[in-house]
């Protein structure tokens, strides 16, 4: 009951929020995520997300006014954009809205007022895009930071929970994968885990981030990330304010995350691991080691 | 009688100060500027080249400075001699000129001898010693020589570009930028709390503009030096931005509603704010603005013509033009200012003009894409047709 009220406490302030700041509206007509914010792609977290779609006319998400407009077929002999086409617009409460990987061509630096039927571009497939879509990023100018734009739109319909692939126990000398080994050396170990959100777009990222993680050792909470902000620390994009800092201490080589680092005393020990995704799905798996 | 001995006075007065303002205040003629045409080069598809074609008398096509016009377009460009193509290492030490319009890019020489002649790829980073052509996903980066020969390959993910002869990496995002040394390994590497928008550099200082207004500054070993958000206007945002070629200077277009042109200079310990001035503009999408290559005057963009502001003075003025295609030439070793300007449909012309903002000739020519170059004392103008064929023409120039 109490990690429950400690849990509504956490999501509070995003459930204000989005209460709040829902009048922003999907930018194209079926949105289908082909990666979500804080995916690790390309040696990056995604800051914003992607949307499949080929075609289609991209709208705002909410009404603003356009402060820049880049097309490739016209700016790039000035500064290579690696997101293609884009536009970026001012939205009220002083979030900025970034649409990109748009169509060559297909932006213009005008109207300057739009409304959430205005077109900014047409879903299209240009700079280092893996398909055809739009890329919807929500910058939030007053704290200097992005935020997952799920958490400012209407929900999407998705009944897939997100998957845990493997969890597993990092020493010195070995490693043990959870559910493959019931019995652990006594020592320090990190905690990896391999988890993706379930997502159905006719293209993906690799590895699609999770809203949500929360790793639990014999009952007490050892690592929890919300993907819900990133913003720069070290000159580095970071995901979750509790993240740490640097990729190498929260990324392995192939993409896992690393959760935690600790010693595992002789006895029995519970893991526990609960991953949701943006739709509130979730997945819960638990592991009991003898500890020797 | 007195009254006679008055009016010869008076006439005589009157012709002895216009004598005296005859030799003591008369300003000479300016000389006339002429543009002498001393070879083409015909580029006449992505890969079909032919040798430069000599034209040893210009009088008949030179533009005359400050006077009229001269159609460049008309000039005789028949080959009179074959030149071969510079290959290996001659082409590292000929000190080749790169060229990038229309639809093709490559390197040629001073004399006239094509180097490398190649169709555009999706992107490109050029620089005078060394090129990368990719395509919008790459699947492998391969920096090459002049001669297009492979030099290294690039073990990086996202779009290459040069700034002088510096090499960087947009890195995935937008949001993140490396410098690359010769060995391709990143000297240093930044990510942003927002998107790019602008970039310049000169050998020692790399400057940023971002989304959220603020314009950083980078030396070349990754240490910020400039972090500085203009300010004063509604919206935030860099637009543009420029670095002297010695690098005293940083300038950025910044903001909406009200625009604003912004010059820092150098001081002992920082950049500080010596120049800014409220713009008519109301751009919202990247601005063209650059240095000259002597550091006294900047140009930039806008909507009418493009804006100069010198050094010197610590001023500005607006040249009225018509859309201004490629800007940031000088004319070697005289205060004109040169910018490509569009006059509609394939019509365009090398604009010359004084840092007062004085339009002092035009050299139009007809092309749907158009280069410029200087070296030493030469212009090079480069030409590209619908159809693809282009020609670069070498254009002196000498007082007369």
């Amino acid at each position: 009951m109490k990690s429950a009220q400690k849990e509504l406490l956490f999501f509070a302030p995003y459930l204000v929020a989005a209460s709040f700041l829902s009048a922003m509206s999907w930018p194209l007509d079926a949105p289908t995520p082909a990666a979500t914010f804080g995916t690790f792609a390309q040696g990056r977290y995604l800051n914003g997300m992607e949307l499949a779609s080929e075609g289609v006319l991209v709208h705002p998400a909410e009404e603003g006014e356009l402060v820049f407009a880049y097309d490739t077929s016209r700016d790039s002999a000035v500064l290579p954009s690696t997101i293609g086409s884009y536009a970026i617009v001012q939205h009220p409460r002083d979030m900025v809205g970034l649409y990109a990987e748009l169509a060559a061509g297909s932006v213009s630096s005008a109207p300057v007022k739009l409304k959430t039927e205005s077109v900014l571009g047409v879903a299209g497939q240009s700079g280092l895009t893996r398909g055809p879509g739009l890329f919807f990023g929500v910058y939030d100018r007053r704290a200097g930071r992005w935020v997952n734009p799920v958490l400012l739109l209407p929900p999407l319909a998705d009944n897939s929970a997100p998957a845990i692939r493997s969890v597993q126990l990092t020493g010195a000398a070995n490693r043990f994968k959870l559910g493959d080994s019931k019995i652990l050396p006594q020592g320090t170990y990190t905690v990896s885990a391999d988890v993706s959100d379930v997502l159905s777009a006719a293209w993906t990222r690799n590895n699609a981030a999770p809203y949500y993680i929360r790793l639990m050792i014999d009952g007490e909470k050892t690592a929890e990330f919300t993907y819900d902000v990133a913003s720069v620390r070290e000159g580095r994009l970071i995901i979750s304010e509790k993240a740490p800092g640097n990729i190498e201490h929260y990324l392995e080589a192939d993409g896992k995350l690393l959760l935690a680092k600790r010693f595992f005393s002789h006895g029995r020990s519970i893991i526990e691991l609960v991953v949701r995704d943006y739709a509130g799905n979730e997945s819960r798996m638990s592991w009991t080691l003898a500890v020797q | 009688m007195e009254e006679s001995g008055k009016k010869k006075l008076g006439i005589a007065l009157v012709v002895l100060a216009g004598i005296v303002y005859f030799f003591v205040f008369s300003i000479p003629l300016p000389k006339e500027l002429v543009f002498s045409p001393t070879w083409s080069l015909k580029l006449s598809g992505p890969l079909a080249l032919e040798a430069p074609a000599q034209q040893p008398a210009p009088a008949d096509a030179s533009a005359r400075g400050q006077k009229g016009q001269a159609d460049m377009a008309k000039a005789p460009s028949k080959p009179l001699v074959s030149a071969p193509f510079i290959k290996g290492d001659a082409a590292e030490n000929s000190g080749l000129i790169p060229f990038n319009f229309g639809k093709l890019f490559g390197y040629f020489s001073r004399d006239g001898k094509l180097g490398f002649s190649q169709g555009l790829p999706y992107g490109l980073a050029l620089s005078r010693s060394a090129y990368v052509a990719y395509d919008q996903t790459p699947e492998s980066l391969v920096l090459k020589g002049p001669d297009g020969a492979d030099r290294l390959k690039l073990n990086e993910t996202g779009y290459p570009f040069y700034s002088g002869e510096r090499l960087f990496m947009m890195r995935p995002g937008q949001n993140s930028v490396a410098e690359l040394d010769s060995d391709g390994r990143p000297v240093w590497q930044r990510e942003f709390p927002s998107i790019i928008t602008a970039f310049a550099s000169n050998p020692n200082l790399a400057v940023l503009g971002l989304m959220d207004g603020n314009l950083v500054g980078i030396g070349s070993k990754g240490e910020e030096l400039i972090k500085f958000s203009p300010g004063g206007s509604r919206i935030p945002g860099i637009y543009g931005c420029a670095v002297s070629p010695d690098g005293e200077l940083v300038a950025a277009i910044s903001g909406l509603d009200q625009q604003r042109l912004i010059v820092l200079e150098k001081r002992t310990t920082a950049y500080r704010v010596t120049f800014h001035h409220w713009l008519s503009s109301d751009f919202r999408r990247p601005v063209s603005m650059a240095f000259t290559p002597d550091s006294r005057y900047l140009v930039y963009e806008e909507p009418d013509g493009f804006g100069i502001y010198s050094r010197a003075s610590r001023s500005e003025s607006h040249v009225s033009s018509w859309t201004v295609k490629r800007l940031g030439y000088s004319l070697p070793g005289r205060d004109i200012l040169l910018v490509i300007e569009g006059q509609g449909g394939d019509r365009k012309a090398v604009l010359g003009a004084s840092p007062q903002g004085r339009r002092m000739f035009t050299v139009p020519f007809n092309a749907a894409d158009g280069f410029l170059a200087e070296e030493d004392s030469a212009l090079f103008l480069g030409m590209a047709q619908n159809d693809g064929s282009s020609e670069i023409i070498r254009v002196d120039l000498r007082e007369e």
